[in-house]
């Protein structure tokens, strides 16, 4: 099996780095740029625990091989505070309790934040729609659903 | 779960791509947005030497309106088909079908070339496809053909491309303005599912808007492949458009649907549900019809 030479955009930052070709996106964010918010949950695209921004939409980064990422940009959980200040998604996350065991979280976030850069004040369908591809066992789901209506209220005018 | 091993290549043309395809032949499988393809790998379901990755080859991508017909490239993704404002317009029974297929991570990744070489009973563009006169363009080191999907696809995961042949576009005939059609898709949940039963409809009206012209049901996961419903289909050539003429239709495709029992659903819920379903996207189809008749943007 060859090894492959690939250029990564990650979080606005470029990684040179030699992979196998049989790497998925989600094991190359996790073990060759340690950015673990990326989660390892079905590996099948069903729970969206893996997902990432590719050129600013989401996808089940288990589902991407790492040498087809190249070329893209990709955006993950870390990639959204600025700082140590959070992105006001994220802090309406927390402040709105849409957060238990945190594992489905990095996706949640990802998703929404997806939606909320097209349309600022989605309706309640069009944000459970958005998250459909993105399973939570703790939350129930309705703590998420506000804490995105929130993020997008807080978000207008921030242009983040 | 960790991936097999095997070789991986980054064609950036049909040429090129075609000129692997004949020298690796059966050691290869294509990889698009690998929706399909990485499960398979993992499942042990394909274990190739060599995956040939066609997605940057952009000859294959974009969507192009020609002289009388439209030009879908096999690399869209199902969220590039649901976005696009011409395809929503004229062409939204694939549109439905679109928004509808998995989930929205899916939705970015997933071509329209995937889900017709995968071929699933249940396979969401399909039936819609089928429905629009769609053929696909098939090419190889030895030229280019084109085949009409419905015969495309032979049966579960069995299609007639060829080893050394890659799918790249999907080209479909301009619908009459005064035609319309809708395509439902019934799950246990909304998301991330593959249908119990799927309906595709589409319909012509006669330029008065009084009669059907002509009607086409495809219907999905009821059969080995999508299949058509063509007594259904004759009975409403010449009705007036209304619930007398989608009940006789709906109990028709109800007969012509050859569906199995399993942990989905029994073969005799699904018939029902093929009755149901027929009925209602014939009326929203109609609908649809009604809009384009009187000049309305959709």
């Amino acid at each position: 099996m060859k090894t492959l030479k690939i250029c990564l955009d990650v979080n606005g930052e470029r990684h040179e780095l030699l992979v196998a070709p049989n790497r998925s996106l989600t094991q190359v964010l996790r073990e060759d740029l340690g950015l673990t918010g990326a989660k390892h949950g079905c590996d099948e695209g069903e729970c969206g625990a893996c997902t990432v921004l590719f050129d600013g939409e989401p996808v089940n980064s288990c589902l991407v091989l790492a040498a087809q990422a190249e070329g893209h940009e990709i955006t993950t959980i870390e990639g959204i505070a600025d700082g140590s200040a959070l992105h006001p998604l994220q802090q309406a996350f927390v402040d709105h309790g849409a957060v238990q065991c945190g594992f489905c979280t990095p996706g949640m976030v990802l998703s929404a934040k997806a939606l909320l850069d097209r349309k600022k004040r989605p309706s309640e369908h069009e944000i459970r729609t958005a998250l459909s591809g993105n399973l939570c066992r703790c939350t129930g789901y309705q703590k998420i659903v506000d804490a995105v209506r929130a993020g997008g209220r807080n978000s207008a005018g921030s242009g983040r | 779960m960790l991936l097999p091993k095997f070789d991986f290549h980054r064609p950036t043309s049909i040429a090129e791509t075609c000129e692997m395809l004949t020298e690796y032949g059966e050691s290869a499988s294509m990889v698009a947005g690998g929706t399909d393809v990485l499960v398979d790998l993992r499942r042990k379901r394909i274990a190739p030497a060599r995956l040939i990755g066609i997605d940057r080859v952009n000859e294959m991508d974009g969507i192009r309106a020609g002289r009388g017909e439209v030009v879908v490239g096999s690399l869209v993704t199902a969220a590039g088909i649901a976005d696009n404002r011409m395809l929503r317009r004229r062409f939204s029974v694939l549109t439905q079908a679109a928004e509808e297929l998995g989930s929205p991570p899916i939705r970015n990744r997933a071509t329209i070339g995937g889900n017709l070489v995968t071929a699933r009973p249940a396979g969401d563009l399909l039936p819609p496809l089928m429905v629009l006169d769609a053929r696909v363009r098939l090419v190889s080191q030895g030229g280019e053909r084109e085949i009409p999907v419905d015969r495309f696809i032979t049966g579960p995961g069995k299609t007639k491309i060829r080893t050394n042949e890659v799918l790249t576009q999907v080209v479909m005939p301009r619908p009459d303005p005064a035609s319309g059609g809708a395509y439902i898709k019934f799950g246990a949940r909304s998301s991330c599912e593959i249908s119990i039963v799927s309906v595709a409809v589409f319909v012509s009206f006669t330029p008065a808007g009084r009669r059907i012209k002509s009607a086409k049901i495809v219907l999905g996961a009821v059969a080995p492949k999508p299949i058509g419903c063509p007594r259904a289909e004759e009975l409403l050539v010449g009705a007036a458009p209304g619930e007398k003429a989608f009940a006789a239709a709906g109990s028709a495709a109800a007969r012509a649907a050859r569906p199995i029992s399993d942990h989905r659903g029994s073969a005799r819920y699904r018939r029902q549900m093929v009755e149901v379903l027929t009925r209602r996207a014939l009326g929203s189809a109609c609908r649809s019809a009604r809009e384009g008749l009187s000049g309305r943007t959709k």
